[in-house]
């Protein structure tokens, strides 16, 4: 099988689709000539030209809005919001319009939008560039949220995302993107709402989202080493949740922790929990734990910073607090 | 589409009268529509939050006249008018404000959210400005797709002052796409009046055009010919590939903001007079000379129409209510 | 300062009440509102909390009835010498089974600090207290810590949590905990209960209105003429059949025991003999259409019987599935009396008690009970060789009056059939 990075796999999902399809075109700030603020689309403008690759002005909502409007049309639009954090420019879009357009309309609209971001810390950004605000459009019936962790991951489901009829939150991580991993040698779509399991354990569930599936998956390899057998789950997608998936392994582990770099409070860890308090309480033995960022507007000084979101270390801790002893 | 002919020995264009006569009737048809909409509210049949535009009616009919049947739309909150020119017809829209499943939304809408993509209408927006963004985004679609068809923006003078409207003309000029922004200035941001929002005098605000190098057009928002003419004058101009286009008509509200609104923050001398100088339908009344045989006969068969969609709404069928979800994803 | 714990008046009408037993042993530190001791009404066994926060300094009235506001037990520090305050609390005591002196004075003082400790002013007796004294806030818990893997585990299982030590955060009780309980129950049992009282001490134990029951029922039955037939099986298949039942158990069902089979299969057995499924009342024999099997359960109060309506029409899932909630309301005293009614046979079975075989008292106005030995490994002659094979002895009692010997004899030959080929009994 061929090895590609986390950013070779998003450009690959997305030129296939490009090459496939003439309904589908991009448009993003900064996608053009210089490939993206993250380079993931590097040398498309050569190949589609620039009627297809569409660099913008820098205007979210206007981003977002001309994508809904050219997706109704049937186009199928893949738009680029260069750091999640400034999805926020572009919330009224999303929320009021991408969103609900198909019930407003009683079901004569579609919106096969998918709306690509990145963003997490650990490059010492500060505040207003490393967010992580996934948890968000969870709360949004109507949009689909997609968080995919892997090489194979994010092209099978941005495949899937901009095929999908509905409009598509899809978050990369920007400390992903140099990732290497192993994908199928043509390209196959993974379908949305399917939770992977990383790895399989007996003691301990870590249902993990983004970067802190491979935290999850070194905390994992340190607690086997005590003696706790940890399985890893990423759902991939947070909406649809794989809620059986889910459930089953933890009714299978009798323990869970949730793990996302976002902060905890609030976050999609919560709503895991909600769930799986509801579908596995007869099987749970502690108490659900939940990592996640501290709660605070992120630091600049690196050290600051690192102490403010959650590495493997902090997964460990939990997963030793789940199988505790006094 | 009208009958536009040469005005004799000057150059000019004009309307034919029998053109008129149709606009007239659907302009009296829009009133009558509202009004009953009005009464039926206020007798408590119907439901949510009601916008009428009563007054704004040369407008609606002015500039859907001149688009074709594929071209499309998105409108605000008032936007019963612009639902009916554009050719949906009044049977649906009163279904849908009363929430049957025959409304042209299925009862999912309500006023604020006529959709009817049969028509090209792609839905009334309750978000001042909300629908802008996706009307480039549809021109752009037809732009790529080179086919000829506009899309049209329906907003007040108040959107002009959000960033989504100035994010939407900026994009939409910077990529010439064939997109009408009608600014239906009435003056009034829901009861704020244009003073106090605007930093334009009123008549002026189609000069925001300017900023982003946009053709500006401009007519008298009460003299239906003179708004079907300049839309008709935008369209070509979008479909030639030069560009969208700021259709600015001033017009007037004779009403409230909302079915119920007390207005006191109106003058009631002013308003009086305004509904007796651009009242849009007595005008063109006047204009064309009908007599009061002719009016007495046109109003007969709208309200009978009028009345009719009254019937097939309370005799539509309610949804249940665990469809509530039913489109919540495609 | 040491407080007394009082028989409390639970609704009205409540005169008195019966200890069954204490959830806590001398010595042991409670937290206010934790379970302390069950008592059993006239209708319902209940669990009673503590009013107190410290260490149970002694237990007053181990078990048996006593008279509402009877002082039954002390709450106080650690080493607190209490005689003074129970020698005074036993005058209040009319029917408690110590000598009564006459009441005392020093009763009403010994109350009224702990009055004031209600009202939030500081006694004497706790400015005075060394830190030392003070009881940890960790038991500041008003109910068992348990896991609900933990809690639904003992449901199903039968082990009351109130008796275990939670080895999880907080001394929380966890899976493995119940597991523990469970596997080694028997040996807890021995090692948990109270010590005999010693020697020379005679104890009496008041009936509880179970027992009441129970003793009336047991010798009415006594009264018939009885006659016994016993037959060992081999168990093999029904070991074997339960363990391939049990891997099609879907999530979130009960697995099915050996019993539940054992229940089924009689069932069959009793549909093909009537005589057996029957009841005598009134100088007549009732025989019924349809097998509802009444299982033996030793709940806290006693013995109890619950029926499994129509157990021969029901599967073998659907039986484990009305076991389960039937035993775990028994043992939670939920029973309801409907459950207890019906029955038209019923099954004993002591094997999990390692008896090997033992004899039922008749369940009247039922003609019949079987009672089930343990399984095990026994040596037996197969095809002329010798085997080792897992068997199981069943003994039915029969009366007389309604059944004769070789209908009995029949019955039994049936069941051991079906026990060592549960297809036959489709």
């Amino acid at each position: 099988m061929p090895e590609l990075t986390y950013r070779e796999a998003v450009r690959d999902a997305l030129a296939h689709a490009l090459r496939k399809d003439d309904s589908v075109f991009l448009m993003g700030e900064d996608i053009a000539e210089m490939g993206g603020s993250m380079a993931v689309t590097q040398g498309l403008l050569e190949e589609f030209g620039p009627k297809r690759i569409r660099n913008t002005p820098i205007s979210e909502m206007a981003i977002v809005g001309s994508g809904i409007g050219a997706a109704i049309q049937g186009m199928r639009p893949v738009v680029e919001i260069m750091y999640e954090d400034f999805l926020t420019l572009s919330m009224e879009q999303l929320v009021n319009q991408a969103a609900k357009h198909r019930t407003m309309s009683g079901g004569q609209v579609k919106v096969p939008l998918t709306i690509r971001t990145q963003g997490g810390a650990g490059w010492s950004p500060g505040a207003q560039h490393a967010q992580q605000l996934e948890a968000w459009f969870v709360h949004v019936p109507g949009l689909k949220v997609v968080f995919p962790s892997t090489p194979e991951d994010v092209r099978g489901l941005l495949w899937s995302s901009i095929y999908d009829d509905n409009p598509v939150v899809f978050f990369e991580h920007r400390t992903l993107y140099p990732l290497k991993g192993e994908v199928p040698t043509e390209l196959e779509p993974i379908p949305l709402g399917k939770a992977r399991i990383h790895r399989e354990g007996e003691d301990v569930t870590v249902v993990a989202t983004g970067r802190l599936v491979h935290e999850a998956l070194q905390a994992a390899e340190a607690a086997e080493s005590e003696g706790i057998s940890v399985e890893v789950v990423d759902p991939r997608t947070l909406l649809p949740l794989d809620e059986e998936t889910i459930i089953g392994s933890v009714c299978k582990t009798t323990r869970c922790v949730t793990a996302h770099e976002a902060v905890v409070r609030g976050g999609f860890g919560a709503e895991l929990a909600a769930i799986i308090q509801q579908g596995a309480f007869d099987w749970l033995d502690a108490p659900i734990e939940r990592v996640g960022a501290r709660f605070g507007p992120l630091p600049f000084a690196p050290a600051m910073e690192q102490w403010v979101v959650p590495q493997a270390a902090d997964v460990l801790e939990a997963i030793r607090r789940t199988v505790a002893r006094s | 589409m009208a009958t536009v002919e040469e005005k004799a020995g000057t150059g000019k264009k004009r309307v034919s009268n029998d053109a008129l006569r149709g606009f007239f009737r659907e302009m009296l048809l829009i009133r009558r529509f509202e009004e009953k909409v009005e009464e039926r509210f206020r007798a408590g049949e119907l439901p949510g939050f009601l916008h009428v535009a009563i007054g704004q009616e040369a407008v609606a009919t002015g500039v859907c006249s001149a688009l074709t049947r594929e071209d499309v739309f998105a409108s605000t909150h008032r936007a019963h008018g612009h639902a009916i020119a554009k050719g949906t017809p009044v049977d649906k829209i009163m279904a849908e404000l009363y929430g049957k499943m025959e409304g042209c939304s299925g009862g999912y809408g309500g006023s604020m959210h006529l959709y009817d993509l049969e028509v090209g209408n792609l839905g009334a927006n309750a978000v001042v400005a909300g629908g802008l963004p996706a009307i480039v985004g549809a021109a752009l679609a037809f732009q790529m797709r080179d086919e000829k068809r506009v899309a049209v923006a329906f907003f007040g003078d108040g959107a002009t002052n959000t960033g989504t409207f100035h994010e939407s003309l900026n994009l939409a000029q910077l990529w010439k796409v064939p997109a009408i922004f009608v600014l239906e200035n009435n003056g009034w941001a829901e009861s704020t009046p244009a003073e106090q929002q605007l930093p334009l005098p009123v008549d002026q605000l189609g000069k925001r055009a300017a900023a982003f190098g946009m053709k500006l057009i401009e007519a008298d928002g009460q003299d239906v010919e003179a708004v079907y003419l300049a839309a008709l004058a935008a369209r070509d101009h979008a479909l030639a590939g030069k560009g969208p286009v700021l259709l600015h008509v001033r017009t007037f509200r004779l009403t409230g903001h909302f079915v119920g609104d007390p207005q006191v923050y109106r003058d009631r001398e002013a308003l009086k007079q305004e509904r007796e100088t651009k009242d849009p339908i007595r005008l063109l009344g006047a204009r064309l000379e009908l007599t009061d045989e002719d009016l007495a006969a046109i109003d007969a068969e709208v309200t009978a129409k009028v009345e009719a969609s009254v019937e097939f709404a309370k005799a539509g069928t309610d949804p249940q209510p665990e469809d509530a979800l039913k489109y919540v994803y495609a | 300062m040491a407080s007394e714990v009082k028989l409390p008046r639970l609704g009205q009408g409540m005169e008195s009440g019966t200890i069954v037993r204490w959830l806590k042993t001398e010595g042991e530190t409670v937290a206010k509102g934790e379970p302390l001791y069950e008592i059993d009404t006239d209708k319902v066994t209940q669990e009673v909390e503590a009013e107190a926060t410290g260490v149970l300094l002694k237990i007053v009235v181990a078990d048996g009835e006593v008279d509402v506001g009877t002082t039954v037990g002390v709450i106080g520090a650690q080493d607190e010498d209490v005689s003074e305050l129970l020698a005074a609390s036993r005058g209040g005591n009319g029917s408690a089974p110590a000598a009564a002196p006459v009441p005392d004075a020093r009763a009403l003082e010994a109350e009224e600090p702990s009055n004031r400790l209600l009202q939030g002013k500081p006694s004497d007796a706790e400015t005075a207290a060394p830190r030392s004294s003070l009881t940890p806030p960790v038991a500041a818990e008003s109910r068992v810590k348990a896991s609900p893997l933990a809690r639904r585990m003992a449901r199903e299982s039968g082990v009351d949590l109130a008796g275990l030590t939670g080895t999880g955060p907080e001394g929380r009780i966890v899976a493995e905990d119940v597991e523990d309980a469970a596997t080694r129950g028997a040996a807890r049992v021995a090692l948990e209960s109270p010590a005999a009282p010693p020697a020379g001490e005679v104890e009496i134990v008041e009936l509880t209105s179970t027992r009441r029951t129970i003793a009336r029922r047991l010798t009415e039955a006594w009264q018939a003429p009885v006659f016994q037939l016993s037959v060992t099986a081999d168990a093999s298949e029904l070991v074997a059949t339960r363990e391939r039942l049990v891997e099609l158990v879907r999530e979130g069902e009960t697995r099915p025991t050996v019993n539940d089979l054992l229940t089924r299969v009689v069932a069959s057995a009793l549909a093909r003999h009537r005589p057996v499924n029957a009841h005598f009342v009134d100088g007549k024999i009732v025989r019924f259409p349809g097998a509802s099997v009444g299982i033996a359960v030793a709940a806290p109060s006693g013995l109890v019987v619950p029926v499994i309506r129509d157990a021969d029409r029901k599967t073998v899932q659907q039986i484990a599935g009305a076991r389960a909630d039937l035993v775990s309301r028994a043992r939670g005293g939920k029973l309801k009396l409907t459950d207890l009614e019906g029955g038209t046979f019923t099954i004993s079975n002591l094997g999990m008690y390692g008896m090997e075989q033992f004899v039922a008292v008749l369940n009247p106005p039922q003609v019949a009970i079987l009672a089930v030995g343990s399984i095990q490994d026994r040596p037996t002659a197969r095809d002329g060789e010798l085997v080792v094979a897992p068997a199981m002895t069943m003994t039915l009692s029969c009366d007389h009056r309604a059944i004769d010997g070789s209908e009995g004899a029949e019955f039994l030959r049936t069941v051991k059939a079906f026990v060592e080929t549960p297809a036959l009994a489709l």
